[in-house]
């Protein structure tokens, strides 16, 4: 215990008399020096810990006195005095940090509407045939969730009481359970909306806009590394994760289904469609069998409602960019049912149909869609009942196309496919899958849609970031309600933690503003400028430097600290090396989620070990985050030899 | 000398709870604010004036109540190892350095920030017909003095815990991480946990 003081006490002491000793002597300090000197003094006094807002707010203020001090005596005071209230009131009249208030709410609100224990549950059958089912089901359940709700030590404390018993129970090694928890609950800071995201563009005056559709498919490629390590892991040391046993694997089915499925054909339509007509079902009730039959045809609706909306789209007489954008997300999305019969991440990307369908309808703001939308549903009504597969639109499309562009033959491919992974899905849809389904209905999509409407209306400009947080709270309120958790005690803690969480932050914008005001007055920033411009460095040495320093950085301090502290200096370096400060910004969002899986400070693994058994040593914790730290280095690396993987969204959108 | 500390400890958080239901407001409005603009094509241009007034309000009042509940973001690599009498002696330390001077200029700027803005009767300029700012403008000042007041609490309990070698108690209050509650949420008892132990031993001999 004692050892540790001292060894901090003296690493604090060896930096104040570095600086001290690498600077000029005091005679001859000019007031960039002082800057210098002041950042390394705010770093000591930081980690003495005291409150970091406050510790930036009186520094801040001592040295921007000293530094209008050297320019006119007599006004000092006044100046400084105007600068503090100045600096705290544009904080006050913020208009990006006003979303963080909102979106934090909707954390609370969705984190107690307790949806996480379904979630888990759904995903870990639905991912039942993986390698390593039970770590790809939890790295998903965290990333849904932890996106979601933007609270790592709650997700990581939540997951540690789910996933952690059911991963150990299965056999699984502690260290590869640990990582997968700690790692995938991290992903909440990455994947927007992120409130990192948006410190970040405050801190950068980088559009949020942009960073959120930036951020978007990097987030995606980290959590599906992991997953990949994770399948990896469990195809070439099955000891490790071993597969889950055949009885873990049945799915109960209800009385109903269980008796057409014995009497008729255990795939869901042939059967609810043969109990509908035949006489041998007297004993099931007919709006019985009708509400597992709408059920079952729900993603045939979706896939419809949405191409439907993409033939609008694009057969539109004046076709526009945003139209471009949703044929090529649109691209995207076809693919997925393709996968639904290897039936594992059919779950994460289905419902990406079902957000982007729900997403403009939901903002109010495209007449356009909407109308597409209500144009397409009489087409799906009348395919629905004969329960065809989604070819039969065509027709029904065509007749309606009128004096409309005609749309690329691209499309009348991709529509090919789409009716056939259809017609495969719908091939292999037994009642067990229907029970899967179910579930994943109840728990997985109604957040999925959530996260995808708020971004959607975000990315596509329908709403501004402030306007979507609000909307998405709203959303969490009802999401609250609708799983009946809401009441008045869980209304009350949500906005108290709100009130807490938005001023720790936003206190600590107040202090860094002054701070960093008092360090461009003093100059500091010239100085860090000149220095590194006179060091000749290639952008690839600058930006290595800069993510060194940040990953060193994130070692003691926090990533809220490192952004509002940091980030003014390198920002202003950016445009010499002609980087972009967005890219730069998902880098450092990439980087920063090293910070919480570091040891020994690693938040995430204390939230764990918190819940966990006592034999699981914070050592097998550790053990266990390192390989995913190695994952989040490569992805920092991949995003830069890559860097379209998070400029592609913003520049197809802003052209 | 517990029950001062006490009772103030509950003024800042009777305040900074009353103004945390603005979040809740702010929620309102905006959803109002959305549909009557889309939907209904009524834009209010005072709206976003009033969104940033709840914001900067919201957190500015909620200032005291987050220190009263220890919840400002500390650097704690080294200061969750110190003994609490060492954490006490620095936090006195840093607390009269840069805590008072700074909370009190603050609060003396913002109070005569705020008297020019009563005296000329400030409204917005950010849309045509703003609303009032000079109430905006004076939560700085109160904001200020109860940061202020806090902070003396807080003093105080450096001080004690110099005294005593342990921390004086504080009032309970909702945590972000509540173990206990997101295990009753998620229906895990301790017994379930410790169960678990044989798992990781098992575990462990099968690699080894």
């Amino acid at each position: 215990m004692k050892k540790e003081i001292w060894f901090g006490l003296i690493i604090m002491a060896l930096v104040v008399v570095s600086a001290f000793l690498l600077l000029p002597p005091f005679a001859e300090m000019k007031n960039g020096h002082l800057g210098l000197l002041m950042l390394a003094l705010v770093v000591v006094a930081i980690m003495l810990g005291f409150p970091t807002a406050f510790t930036l707010m009186g520094m801040g203020m001592i040295f921007a006195w000293i530094a209008y001090r050297s320019q006119n005596p007599s006004l000092a005071v006044d100046q400084t005095l105007d600068l503090m209230v100045q600096r705290t009131f544009s904080v006050m009249s913020n208009d990006v940090l006003i979303s963080i208030p909102l979106f934090v709410f909707m954390g609370y609100l969705i984190e107690r509407a307790n949806l996480i224990e379904k979630l888990f549950k759904s995903m870990h059958l639905a991912t039942a045939r993986v390698p390593g089912s039970l770590a790809v089901a939890t790295i998903i359940t965290c990333a849904i969730f932890a996106t979601a709700t933007g609270i790592v030590g709650a997700v990581v404390t939540l997951m540690g009481l789910l996933a952690l018993p059911a991963m150990l129970r299965a056999g699984y090694s502690v260290q590869l359970s640990a990582g997968a928890i700690t790692a995938g609950g991290c992903l909440g800071i990455l994947i927007p909306p992120s409130v990192m995201l948006i410190v970040y563009g405050a801190t950068a005056g980088v559009s949020v806009v942009k960073l959120y559709a930036g951020a978007f498919f990097p987030g995606i490629m980290l959590a599906s590394l992991y997953i990949l390590y994770v399948v990896i892991i469990a195809k070439l040391k099955p000891h490790l994760a071993p597969p889950m046993s055949a009885e873990d694997r049945i799915v109960p089915l209800p009385a109903v289904t269980q008796e057409i499925s014995n009497t008729f054909s255990d795939k869901v339509l042939p059967g609810l469609l043969g109990a509908l007509k035949g006489k041998r079902n007297a004993a099931t009730p007919t709006a019985e069998i009708l509400k597992q039959l709408g059920i079952a045809l729900l993603p045939l609706i979706a896939v419809s409602l949405l191409s439907g909306v993409i033939f609008f789209k694009i057969t539109q007489p004046l076709p526009s960019e945003v139209a471009e954008g949703v044929v090529a997300m649109g691209g995207a999305i076809e693919d997925t049912p393709q996968e639904a019969e290897s039936s594992n991440l059919s779950g994460l990307q289905e419902p990406q149909a079902m957000g982007d369908l729900k997403s403009p309808p939901g903002s109010s703001d495209a007449p356009q869609a909407l109308g597409g939308a209500v144009e397409a549903a009489p087409v799906v009504a009348a395919v629905a009942p004969t329960t065809a597969s989604a070819e039969e639109t065509k027709p029904a499309e065509v007749a309606n196309e009128g004096e409309r562009e005609p749309a690329p033959t691209g499309f009348w491919i991709a529509m090919g496919v789409v009716a056939f992974a259809m017609f495969v899905f719908y091939a292999y849809f037994s009642f067990a899958r229907l029970e899967i389904f179910k579930m994943l209905l109840g728990s997985f999509f109604p957040l999925a849609i959530m996260i995808l409407a708020v971004l959607g209306t975000i990315v596509f400009g329908l709403a501004t970031p402030t306007e979507a947080a609000a909307i998405g709270s709203m959303g969490g309120l009802l999401l609250a309600a609708a799983y009946r958790r809401l009441n008045f005690q869980v209304m009350k803690e949500s906005v108290f933690l709100t009130a807490k969480t938005s001023a720790m932050v936003c206190w600590l914008f107040v202090g860094s503003s002054i701070f960093s005001a008092a360090f461009a007055l003093l100059g500091g920033q010239e100085l860090i400028n000149t220095w590194v411009l006179s060091l000749n460095m290639t952008p690839v040495q600058f930006m290595i430097l800069a993510q060194v320093v940040i990953f060193l950085l994130g070692w003691p301090l926090e990533w809220t600290e490192i952004i509002v502290i940091f980030m003014p200096i390198f920002i202003p370096l950016l445009p010499h090396f002609g980087i972009d400060p967005l890219f730069f910004g998902l880098l450092v969002a990439l980087n920063l989620q090293t910070a919480f899986l570091s040891p020994p400070v690693a938040m995430a693994a204390f939230y764990l070990k918190g819940v966990s058994p006592p034999q699981v040593s914070l050592n097998q914790i550790f053990a266990g985050m390192m390989p995913f730290m190695a994952i989040q280095v490569f992805a920092i690396v991949l995003l830069y030899m890559f860097p379209a993987i998070g400029l592609w969204l913003p520049e197809v959108l802003y052209k | 000398m517990q029950n001062i500390l006490l009772t103030i400890d509950k003024i800042s958080t009777w305040v900074g709870q009353l103004f945390a239901w603005l979040i809740f407001s702010l929620t309102l409005m905006i959803t109002w604010e959305v549909f009557s603009r889309y939907v209904l094509n009524n834009p209010h241009p005072w709206a976003f004036d009033v969104m940033s007034m709840m914001y900067g309000t919201l957190f500015m009042m909620a200032g005291a109540y987050t220190l009263s509940k220890n919840g400002h973001v500390r650097g704690d690599v080294l200061y969750g190892f110190f003994p609490p009498r060492l954490q006490a002696g620095l936090d006195l330390l840093l607390y009269l350095v840069f805590f008072i001077p700074g909370v009190v200029a603050m609060a003396w700027a913002g109070y005569h920030y705020a008297g020019d803005s009563w005296a000329i009767r400030e409204y917005s300029n950010i849309t045509a017909d703003g609303p009032p700012v000079y109430p905006f403008k004076t939560v700085i000042p109160i904001a200020g003095g109860l940061l202020l007041l806090q902070g003396l609490v807080e003093i105080v309990r450096c001080v004690l815990c110099l005294q005593t070698g342990q921390w004086p108690s504080r009032i309970e209050d909702v945590e972000e991480v509540d173990v206990e509650k997101l295990k009753e949420m998620v229906n895990v008892k301790d017994s379930d946990i410790a169960k678990l132990d044989q798992y990781v031993v098992a575990g462990q001999d099968v690699q080894k």
